[in-house]
């Protein structure tokens, strides 16, 4: 029955065939000027990646950074010796951090421009939407951020986050660092406070189960919502009740808007943990003052010092191509690339997604990032880094092996000062 | 005892700040009877300018005002005289869809020259306070509330003392009767417009050190403003000044003794409840039409 | 005449029937179109074309008939996402598709609530609050996890039919949902309903006075602009797989909806879906091309903004008024055309009905209303007897307009009493006062502009049923009776042509045929001679006349007091608010008050207040 009814379908094909021609010929056809490989060791017809990226909008900050990742992953492989000794474009849309934008762009990249892979996208809440569409035509999708526990109970087959841990579990190391403390050190009181947002919300929250866990008494706890743009009254709510410990789950401006805050107030925790915003670096020490920076926890996923395997020459490339030190999602993508590029070469063929995934889902990589390793629905199983402002840049604590800097800054040197 | 006061000087601090922003769009709303969309956008874009200004010529942005002022003025001039002249006459949802367009443009526009990323200008005393026994006074709040109440009053004595501000205010008042006194309501509509968009230079200055910012923030900024000049009743001065400053204390007493997340809604929960038991506002003369 | 018009029946059924083909085509064309091609790409494309058309189509309806204009009808999608995702996760076993009706629902329950909240206001504040609306919404689903997920949003399972039909689901349920809408708008066009939205749309206190209840007629377009968006947006939601506040609740989703109609053409048939099917593919097309959302933006609101400022009225209706122009050429112009209706001037007795000592038919007793601190009627009391053209004169500002106001029901009085044979009439709404026989004109006409001339006076209801609002816009019957009053204004051969394009003079007569289409009891002439010239004037004094002697009640505002004095009786004198005296033309011209209060010094105050 079916057999037949498809069979009409390729007839129908033909009468429609005038139709499509309009429109094809109405949007250009499209895809002949790719550039052609040739140089390094590689040769034939590049292999095609696709990937759609928030250039603009609210997440255009670490989307640029996700694009420079991927372009340096390019470079490295083209100078190389290629993917199976073909060379390797990377093909990027701009979804303007817009959800079904983000679903026009993959199924783009999967019909219009036919690619042979695909890399995910930045922020859990483009990742969701966009995981699915690769999931439905059984491609496989490694993201270099899309932490958001939620993403994970779909039980999706291609779907692979290329971090160490996912978002409840980002603070671990802080809440060791800091339950391990001596006594006399140790914080007994702790704000918690985080922006409204699916990545954010959960590490604070993992955070807080754990240092409640351990004794450690919650005197405020509140979520924000994303647009909030004034921190006066929540970091005076915050310094009236005397917190030893604040942590806050902020992206960017929200972190920076809140340290402003409290050094108006002056207010000073003696630790004091945020993510993401203080993993980006100058803009970070811009906004908040370079001086009141030092102490800062944050967790991360990668630094330029770990010594991980084609790390330095990440660095170094990134440096040669765009001029500054890499950010940190600079190399989760070139992280989600490395993985992607992993299991395609112990496959040794793009045709078949379901072995890359089946790969994957059964062994180590090794990734700039570290060693990573997934569970059958794509969780990572390491854990994160945790890293310290100290003097003009910051440093890796935790893990110890792989710590960058002996010294913890313990507590947090008084703000304002 | 102490949190509330200090939450209220907080509020009202910012409500200061809050009162000039809002300021132009009331005088547009009462000369013009256009809601300027765009009022966000323009707002955001002086803070841009300042933000160069001070990056660039490390200027102290709140001295930047003496630059972003005309700068504002002549934008809002080429606004009026490019765009919203020619709807003069036409239907005011027309004016809201065009000047929400032109907010889209701008939005796009400073995406292209600065960034989608958030700026934040960062004098020397922007994280320092006064303090007054337990209180304190963010130096960047008060300066900033500071000067938005010289520019308020420099707008205020230029609408009551001046010949081309009573001009303003008699065509806001009665169009007719002012056409008859030989003004000229198109030149006029076109100066407020101008005057109004002029006010964002000075705000747009005193928001980039207070509040980090981003092309996309302004709509945020518009529906606040919009909650403040419907509070105070559209088209009024004072009530544009008396609705920031009790708006900035409600967001302020809400986010500490409600909850924060439920603060962005006091902008909006002001203007269902004054549009719908009090339609003038608090200032304001009556903007709802009913049908009895 | 006949000649012309036949040429032009003729070019426009041939136009109809070449826009009948064209339309078939379509709907085949887009029928077929998954089935020609697998590619994704167009689907996609055409999947998202569907939606904007639905939202388009839909929001035509409040915002292109109705005539308010709501930025916030894009809350509406997410509600339907949400409705349908929510119920979803509770019955994993079932297709989300099977939710779908009750996102449709859910939508028109919430709409017809708020709509009867925003529907009280209009222009800016209406504006105003479809915004806040929308953010509400937003924050409401932010800030309640337990039922939303808040900003973690909803994530519903994947299709699960085969890979072959790719999205044909998604794609067939958007088609039929968007020929649903169309037809809905189709259909709604050629209702009563449909009339009394245009009718509010181009002037809404008169519509009200002509007995179209505006309360249920704007809260049910309200409600029928959501109902799609709400399905629509429980597809959107299944074929997005997830949906989370921020993404359904983006003000930048109105914006491209305002904009497809603009582009289109408010309040026609075919603007909407036009303006959706350009600016979706546009956007797709420019996303590709163009490096970012940046461009984006430039380009919806510039584009946007170039529409308003050069194409207000959008594609559709330029293109029509291009082509009527160009068929129209040569043809005289009908305004100022000489009217049909020769002058009767009939010997005629003083009406023996209207005895002073009538029956009192209309009585307002102690009527109050202030402006701020103006009393523009201060306790006015009198009686029109039953059967009589009873002149209400006064001096400029001695509040003739705001009784008048007050009595039809455009203004409420703050104290005071209306009767309208026997019954108080002052708390009712003023369509419930002319279903009670009570028909009013305006000082300055109020026809609805963009209508056609037989249609405005079609437009008055006399009772209000939900029935009456699904049937036909022009009855048979109406028409005919439209046409006899027509005649009787001597308007007939002007019954097609647009209201607009009438003099001002003409549009005072079709003004009296449509109130006359009401069958009043009671007829308040605001100003009837006003700006138009003397042989008219004279004529309507005729007309008044003639209606007069068939039973109907006048109750006439009038400046031109030859015109008073030769047609009222009695006469009914206002100053500063209040009736000083009432009496035959004589009697007033012989009372010294009524000198006093014509040369008073103090009424230009009061004529501020009234203007205002």
């Amino acid at each position: 029955m079916l057999q037949t009814f498809f069979m009409r379908r390729k007839l129908l094909l033909v009468a429609g065939g005038l139709a499509l021609a309009m429109l094809a010929a109405a949007c250009g056809g499209g895809d002949e000027d790719a550039p052609s490989g040739g140089q390094g060791g590689t040769s034939g017809e590049p292999i095609r990646i696709g990937t759609s990226l928030p250039l603009t909008g609210d997440f255009s900050e670490p989307g640029k950074a996700a694009e420079q990742g991927y372009k340096v992953w390019e470079k490295l492989l083209n100078d190389g010796d290629g993917l199976l000794g073909r060379p390797v474009e990377i093909v990027v849309r701009d979804d303007a951090s817009q959800q079904n934008l983000a679903v026009t762009d993959y199924t783009n990249l999967i019909s219009q421009e036919r690619v042979d892979l695909l890399l995910g996208t930045f922020s859990s809440l483009l990742n969701l939407p966009a995981s699915a569409v690769a999931e439905r035509n059984q491609m496989v999708y490694v993201c270099p951020a899309c932490g958001a526990p939620e993403i994970f109970e779909r039980g999706f087959e291609f779907y692979f986050f290329s971090q160490q841990a996912t978002a409840d579990n980002q603070g671990n190391l802080y809440a060791e660092y800091v339950t391990g403390l001596p006594d006399d050190e140790r914080p007994k009181t702790a704000a918690y406070v985080t922006q409204d947002d699916p990545f954010t919300a959960p590490v604070i929250g993992g955070l807080q189960e754990k240092l409640e866990a351990a004794g450690i008494e919650t005197v405020f706890s509140e979520i924000y919502p994303p647009d909030t743009r004034n921190f006066d009254t929540i970091a005076n709510s915050i310094a009236s009740r005397k917190p030893d410990l604040v942590a806050q789950g902020s992206i960017f401006e929200d972190g920076v808007g809140l340290v402003r805050s409290f050094i108006k107030a002056g207010f000073s925790p003696s630790s004091f943990f945020q993510t993401t915003a203080p993993s980006l670096g100058e803009q970070y020490a811009e906004g908040v003052g370079a001086e009141n920076t030092e102490g800062v926890f944050f967790a991360i996923s990668w630094d330029e010092n770990l010594e991980t395997p084609v790390n330095a020459e990440f660095v170094e490339t990134h440096r040669e191509m765009f001029g500054g030190d890499p950010a940190e999602d600079a190399a989760d993508a070139f992280a989600s690339a490395q993985v992607l590029q992993a299991a395609v070469e112990a496959v040794g063929d793009i045709e078949d997604q379901e072995a890359l995934a089946d790969y994957l889902h059964e062994n180590e990589v090794e990734t700039i990032l570290g060693t990573l390793q997934w569970d059958e629905a794509g969780r990572p199983q390491s854990e994160f880094l945790l890293a310290q402002w100290q003097g003009d840049g910051f440093e890796i604590v935790r893990p110890e092996e792989i710590a960058t800097s002996e010294e913890i800054v313990h507590p947090k040197p008084e703000w304002g000062r | 005892m102490e949190q509330l006061v200090q939450t209220i000087a907080l509020g009202l601090l910012v409500g200061g700040i809050l009162a000039l922003a809002a300021s132009g769009l009331t005088l547009i709303f009462g000369v013009m009877d256009v809601v300027n969309v765009a009022h966000g956008a323009l707002l955001i874009l002086a803070a841009f300018l300042t933000w160069t200004v001070w990056r660039e010529a490390d200027l102290d942005p709140l001295l930047t005002v003496v630059l972003t002022t005309p700068v504002m003025f002549a934008v809002g001039g080429v606004l009026y005289f490019a765009a919203l002249r020619r709807l003069r006459g036409t239907s005011p949802s027309m004016t809201v869809i065009l000047t929400f367009a032109i907010a889209i443009v701008i939005e796009g526009v400073m995406g292209f020259v600065w960034g989608n990323t958030s700026h934040a200008v960062t004098p020397e005393y922007f994280t320092k306070s006064f303090r007054v026994g337990g209180l304190f006074f963010p130096k960047g709040q008060v300066f900033g509330a500071l000067l938005a109440i010289a520019m308020l009053a420099i707008l205020y004595v230029f609408l009551t003392r001046t010949w081309l501000g009573r001009a303003i205010r008699a065509a806001s008042e009665n169009p007719q009767a002012a056409q008859l006194t030989g003004i000229n309501i198109a030149m006029v509509a076109g100066l407020a417009f101008a005057i109004g968009v002029a006010t964002t230079g000075a705000g747009g200055s005193i928001i980039s050190v207070l509040f980090t910012f981003a092309p996309g923030s302004h709509v945020q900024w518009i529906s606040r403003l919009l909650g403040i000049i419907v509070l105070g009743g559209m088209g009024s001065l004072p009530g544009a000044v008396i609705g920031a400053l009790l708006l900035g204390t409600a967001e302020s007493l809400a986010s500490v003794y409600i909850s924060i997340r439920w603060a962005t809604a006091v902008p909006f929960i002001v203007i269902f409840a004054v549009l719908l038991l009090r339609p003038q506002g608090i200032m304001g003369t009556r903007l709802r039409e009913d049908v009895a | 005449m006949s000649a012309a018009g036949s040429t032009t029946r003729r070019v426009d059924r041939r136009l109809a029937r070449a826009r009948g083909a064209v339309l078939v085509g379509a709907v085949v064309a887009l029928l077929l179109l998954p089935v020609a091609s697998d590619d994704l790409f167009y689907q996609n494309m055409a999947i998202l074309t569907f939606l904007l058309a639905i939202m388009a189509s839909s929001w035509n309806i409040i915002s292109g008939y109705t005539g308010y204009v709501s930025l916030g009808q894009s809350a509406f999608l997410g509600i339907g996402a949400y409705t349908t995702a929510l119920i979803a996760l509770r019955f994993p076993d079932v297709t989300p598709f099977a939710f779908v009706p009750v996102a449709g629902l859910a939508s028109a329950v919430i709409a017809a609530a708020v709509g009867v909240v925003l529907m009280r206001t209009r222009d800016h504040s209406f504006v105003i609050l479809t915004i806040a609306f929308l953010f509400v919404t937003q924050i409401v689903v932010l800030n309640w996890p337990a039922l939303t997920h808040g900003s973690s949003g909803v994530t519903l399972p994947l299709p699960r039919w085969d890979l072959d039909f790719q999205n044909w689901p998604f794609y067939y349920s958007l088609l039929i949902l968007m020929l649903a809408t169309i037809a809905l708008s189709w259909w709604i066009r050629r209702t009563k309903f449909g009339m009394g939205l245009f009718a509010i749309r181009d002037d809404e206190d008169k519509a009200a006075t002509v007995g179209i209840n505006t309360s249920i007629y704007k809260v049910l377009s309200f409600v029928a602009s959501a109902v799609f968006i709400g399905m629509a947006g429980g597809v959107f939601a299944y074929y997005l797989t997830f949906i989370e506040p921020r993404g359904m609740f983006d003000i930048v989703i109105s914006v491209q909806v305002v904009l497809a109609v603009v582009l289109g053409g408010r309040g026609t048939l075919w603007g909407p879906v036009l303006g959706a099917f350009m600016i979706e593919p546009l956007f797709e097309l420019t996303n590709t091309e163009l490096p970012g959302g940046n461009w984006r933006l430039v380009l919806s609101g510039g584009l946007m903004a170039v529409v308003v400022l050069f194409l207000p009225r959008g594609i559709i209706p330029s293109l029509t008024s291009l082509g009527r122009a160009r068929r129209e050429r040569g043809k005289a112009a009908l305004v100022g055309a000489r009217l049909e209706r020769p002058v009767r001037v009939r010997e005629r007795a003083r009406t023996p009905a209207s005895s002073p000592d009538g029956r009192p038919i209309l009585e307002v007793k102690g009527l109050r209303k202030s402006f701020g601190g103006l009393e523009a009627v201060a306790g006015a009391s009198f009686a029109v007897p039953e059967g009589s053209i009873c002149g209400l004169i006064g001096p400029n500002g001695s509040g003739k307009t705001t009784t008048f106001n007050l009595i039809g029901g455009t203004m409420s009085a703050d104290a005071g009493e209306v009767l309208l044979d026997g019954r108080r009439i002052d708390r009712l709404r003023p369509w419930e006062r002319a279903y009670l026989g009570l028909g009013r004109t305006f000082q300055i006409t109020r026809l609805f502009r963009q209508m056609s001339v037989l249609e405005n006076v079609v437009a008055p209801l006399r009772t209000f049923s939900w029935r009456q609002m699904t049937a036909s816009a022009v009855g048979g019957t109406e028409a005919r009776r439209a046409d006899e009053l027509l005649d009787f204004v001597g308007m007939r051969r002007f019954r097609d042509h647009p209201a607009d394009e009438l003099s001002f003079g003409q549009q005072k007569l079709v003004e009296l045929a449509q109130i006359l289409m009401l069958d009043p009891k009671v007829i308040l002439l605001d100003e009837p001679a006003g700006g138009i010239n003397p042989t008219l004037i004279e004529e309507i004094a005729e007309m008044i006349r003639e209606l007069n002697s068939a039973g109907k009640t006048f109750l006439i505002v009038e400046h031109n007091l030859p015109m008073v004095l030769g047609l009222c009786d009695p006469l009914l004198v206002l100053a500063r608010g209040a009736c000083i005296c009432t009496g035959t033309p004589r009697e007033i011209q012989a009372n010294p008050l009524v000198l006093d209060a014509y040369l008073g010094e103090d009424y230009a105050a009061e004529e501020e207040v009234e203007t205002a």
